[in-house]
């Protein structure tokens, strides 16, 4: 008994009456000390509340709000107008912050949700021991797990305790919501920092967790720059063939099709493709899969009835996926808890009799929960239904077709419905009179919702009447894309990190997210081009890096032909899907680590500071529409990386905006000797909205500029910005000249036109005999200039 | 109490809706106001007859802010005198600070006419300015082809058989301008 109550080891032979209960078993892991604890190791909601404040007060909360009420308790509705107090003491902009957080909650749920998810999945698979070994090019493997938890995993296992913080803190805040909560705006967006921040982490651990279970690309032979090409686009999909369409974005399922088709050698007798960011992750998985399309085509694809079985998991999927399927005898797959849309569980039921009942339409569709049984009901319900469907007439004929376009009274119910106010009464006219082009040009600009079609008073099948003009063309979409590639390599780091610190590579620019442009998906591909070409690295994600591969240059070449997949100037990278955009932060993160050798474990503020102040990164989302679309953006926000989005993103309502007129909100730390420096507005914003995309080029460009800019590093981002706003303003920006420190700043090619519009136009002077400023700029330019928002980094006194 | 139909259906914020007025109303409160400024977006640019209608309503003094890429068409008929290209975001941003000394340094405007921005965008942004640029009051109306209920004025929505009746309007509120 006194050895047991010493803690010393005993025999329990010869023990009576005892009973031994073993609680929870702590591992001695020798590898917790690779790398000192940092200060801020999963960090609550308060914990990095400053640096919160810090951007907060830089960038000011702006709120356009899309409503002027809250309904959110029966003491409402609430009329808020003019920043006025609910009946709870909530006005109108704390209310706002309290949506955004609202929105932020959904999309990290959904990242969260569905990480833990495949996490379940997996392990219930491959065990809980899948190493994480990304090749010998990756050492470190989770940036955001090390910066965030400081946790470094070595298998999936070791991802439940991410999930265990991440879900904690998820609820805690999503509390913050109730009545009686908040009662600041800034605190509010704090708190929806720290959900974007949980988001991040989330995308990463699901990524990892996928790319460790199913090989995917990492750095080991055939992954990084030299992952293969996969084709995109209705036109590769051989409907002679049983076609299978996944949609969504948890790739278990689709992933055991791939297995079943492999298995039973029908890799070229069955079409495996899909659509949104479950194709992408399959292409990651089963080579033989195609990507149908990104999510704006998801409504006309399915109403093409090219799919003979449809499998859906979770998140972007229609609502009304059961009724579009059921309009063109499509049976239903449901793989995930989250969207059941009321059909029969027949998980566990056996397949003969599942896929009898599909294919004899004795329902219309089925759920199953479990992945490892989705592969053989969907492979042997479209090849048993095919032979059934083939004659089916999905599309109009001609005459269908004319009868409709002719009954249209122009009467402009569905541009008001329309969320593009696509003017569709005047090409219906133009098609009646003989001209289908505007018509078929409407198909690309269509963001595929189908609401023109319930208010039509004609009832013409509006979708299906841009889908048959434009079927020739959609038949011709055959683009490519590379395989997402997971994480960026520490070498490649190795060989950019001074570059893109120094400015010499202008930046990295990340079209990410969701498909609701403007004006039709060409400016994805444009945005891309214009960006490979001077020397950007682009990386890409989602529906963006679907939209871009589908355009072609003259040649016929898609923009990932046509420029390499490295992460280095002129790279045009496809990193994955939705959950892969973590790898892009982790880029950020891995810069800081590699190649300013700073600490990452627990370090969260001052990487984030580092990555503000150094980094020229910044992320378009130029058609977000989601949830997971602000929540990833704000993520960003909190890491210091800027976002340029479309125009449909103000229906957001919040906005990062900085204020280049007011000095103060421009003050750094000189870390080398503790001196504020006031500097040029750099980035000038965290999250702005542009109305086209000719206006949003120069602005991405100019969202790469940083403090720590070298001088050739700032010559080389000025180019880019004045040139493209010449190119797409034709005219100089108004504001270039904050942008100047010193006449090494200014393009070479340019200097003396430069230095006499800066004399005549700003009243500088300038020593014409040394081709010097002498005044005029914010500040000078200073090599040695050590930029931080924080006191504590200082590393010597003034 | 919103009778009209705005151009986005659902577009329906809330109890305080704006005035549906004539195109002589938006131009004697332009002819009466301090500090007006003409915002347009890239809109315009659909239609010479809208350029023309921005330029002349420059003419009378009105300065323009030319957002999205709208700077393009200024720049190519050689008027850019009053003419600056800004960011939309940024400077509604501007105008809901009271201190915000303007574009040309004289100080905040109280009265700013949107034109030929994307409907939804302009929307948002007169949502920004009807709740938050409040004292001082900052009036924001439109006069594009839509109704806007977050302008305190806008026209009502004209079908697209109602081209040339628009144009009409836009004549009038140049017409009945006097500065």
């Amino acid at each position: 008994m006194d050895a047991i109550n010493r803690g010393e080891l005993f025999k329990i032979g010869g023990l009576e009456n005892v009973r031994i209960s073993i609680g929870e078993i702590v591992e001695e892991r020798a590898e917790q000390d690779w790398e000192p604890m940092g200060p801020h190791p999963m960090p609550g909601i308060a914990t990095l509340r400053d640096w919160d404040f810090k951007l907060l007060n830089r960038y000011k909360p702006f709120y356009a709000p899309l409503c002027d009420m809250c309904c959110l308790c029966t003491y409402g509705k609430c009329d808020l107008t003019g920043n006025k107090k609910g009946a709870c003491g909530i006005r109108m902009d704390a209310q706002h912050g309290r949506i955004v957080l609202l929105a932020c909650l959904v999309g990290c749920s959904a990242h969260c949700g569905h990480g833990r998810h495949l996490l379940h999945d997996l392990i219930k698979k491959f065990g809980r021991d899948v190493p994480i070994d990304f090749g010998p090019e990756v050492d470190i493997e989770a940036p955001l797990t090390r910066l965030i938890c400081g946790i470094k995993p070595r298998t999936i296992g070791d991802f439940e305790q991410v999930f265990d913080y991440a879900e904690e803190q998820i609820v805690q805040l999503a509390d913050a919501l109730a009545t009686g909560q908040e009662g600041s705006y800034l605190d509010y967006e704090s708190k929806a920092l720290h959900m974007g921040m949980l988001d991040s982490l989330s995308k990463e651990a699901a990524d990892i967790i996928q790319i460790a279970c199913y090989r995917m690309p990492t750095s080991h032979p055939g992954g990084g720059p030299d992952v293969p090409l996969v084709e995109v686009g209705m036109g590769t999909i051989d409907p002679n063939k049983p076609v299978i369409l996944v949609i969504g974005h948890n790739v278990p399922p689709a992933a055991d099709i791939g297995d079943y088709l492999t298995e039973h050698k029908l890799e070229d007798k069955v079409e495996l493709a899909g659509i949104c960011c479950t194709s992408i992750d399959t292409t990651r998985v089963y080579k033989k899969a195609k990507i149908a399309a990104a999510l704006g085509r998801q409504l006309r694809v399915i109403r093409t009835g090219i799919a003979d079985v449809v499998v859906v998991d979770e998140q972007c999927i229609r609502a009304d996926i059961l009724e579009l399927c059921q309009r063109v005898h499509s049976p239903l797959i449901v793989t995930n808890d989250k969207a059941m849309h009321g059909l029969v569980n027949r998980t566990d039921d056996e397949p003969d009799a599942i896929v009898a009942d599909l294919v004899n339409e004795r329902v219309p569709g089925v759920i199953i929960l479990d992945p490892e049984q989705v592969g053989e009901v969907a492979v042997r319900t479209a090849v048993q239904i095919e032979e059934k469907r083939k004659n089916l007439a999905l599309i109009l004929t001609d005459e269908e077709f004319t009868r409709y376009v002719h009954a249209c009274i122009n009467c402009g119910n569905c541009t008001l419905a329309c969320p593009a106010k696509l003017t569709i009464g005047e090409a219906n006219r133009l098609a009646a009179a003989g001209d289908l082009k505007p018509l078929a040009e409407l198909f690309d600009l269509c963001v595929g919702c189908g609401r023109c079609e319930q208010v039509c008073k004609k009832q013409i099948p509006i979708i299906d009447v841009i889908t048959k003009a434009a079927y020739p063309q959609l038949m011709e979409e055959r683009g490519k894309m590379r395989i997402g590639r997971g994480p960026i390599w520490d070498s490649e780091i190795r060989e950019v990190g001074a570059p893109i610190v120094l400015g010499t590579i202008p930046g990295v620019i990340a079209p990410i997210g969701c498909g609701n442009y403007p004006a039709g998906t060409k400016d994805a591909w444009l945005i891309v081009k214009e960006f490979a070409e001077r020397n950007y690295i682009v990386t890409l994600t989602g529906c963006m890096a679907i939209d871009a591969a589908l355009w072609k240059d003259e040649e016929g070449k898609t923009i990932y032909e046509t420029h390499h997949g490295r992460f280095d100037g002129g790279g045009v990278i496809n990193i994955g899907s939705c959950v892969s955009n973590a790898h892009i932060h982790d880029a950020a993160i891995k810069i800081a680590s590699i190649f300013a050798g700073r600490k990452l474990r627990g370090n969260y503020e001052e990487i984030a500071d580092y990555i503000l102040s150094r980094v020229g990164a910044c992320g378009v989302a130029w058609g977000a529409m989601s949830q997971k679309a602000a929540s990833i953006a704000t993520g960003f926000n909190r890491l210091g990386i800027p976002a340029v989005v479309g125009p449909h993103s103000v229906k957001y309502r919040r906005a990062f905006i900085g204020r280049a007129d007011l000095k103060e909100d421009w003050k750094l730390i000189d870390a080398s000797n503790g001196s504020e420096v006031y500097v040029e507005p750099g980035p000038q914003h965290l999250l702005v909205a542009c109305e086209t995309v000719e206006e949003a080029l120069p602005m991405i460009a100019k969202l790469c500029f940083r403090p720590s800019d070298t001088d050739r590093g700032r010559s080389v981002k000025l180019t880019h910005y004045i040139d493209l706003n010449l190119k797409y303003l034709h005219t100089y920006p108004p504001d270039w000249h904050l942008f100047v420190r010193t006449a090494s700043d200014l393009p070479v090619a340019k200097r003396p036109e430069l230095l006499k519009k800066l004399e005549e136009e700003r009243g500088w002077k300038i020593d014409w005999k040394l081709k010097r400023i002498l005044e005029g700029p914010i500040r000078g330019y200073d090599p040695s200039f050590n930029p931080t928002n924080l006191k504590r980094l200082i590393r010597e006194k003034k | 109490m919103v009778t009209e139909i705005p151009f986005d259906v659902a577009n329906i914020p809330g109890p305080e809706t704006g005035e549906v007025v004539a195109p002589e109303v938006i131009g004697n409160f332009i002819s009466r106001a301090k500090r007006p400024l003409l915002i347009v977006g890239s809109e315009i640019l659909r239609d010479d007859f809208f350029l023309e209608i921005a330029i002349a309503l420059g003419k009378k003094g009105i300065p323009i802010a030319a957002t999205g890429h709208s700077i393009r068409g200024f720049v190519e008929n050689g008027y850019t005198e009053n003419v600056q290209y800004c960011n939309l975001h940024e400077l509604t941003n501007c105008l809901r600070d009271p201190t915000w000394q303007g574009l040309d340094g004289k100080g905040q405007y109280d009265f700013v006419i949107f034109f030929g921005i994307l409907y939804y965008y302009a929307s948002q942004m007169l949502s920004c300015i009807k709740n938050f640029a409040t004292d001082p009051l900052v009036r924001a109306v439109s006069i594009d082809r839509y109704y806007h209920p977050n302008a305190r004025m806008s026209f009502t929505t004209l079908t697209p058989r109602q081209d040339e009746q628009y144009k009409e309007m836009l004549t009038s509120v140049v017409a009945s301008i006097k500065r």
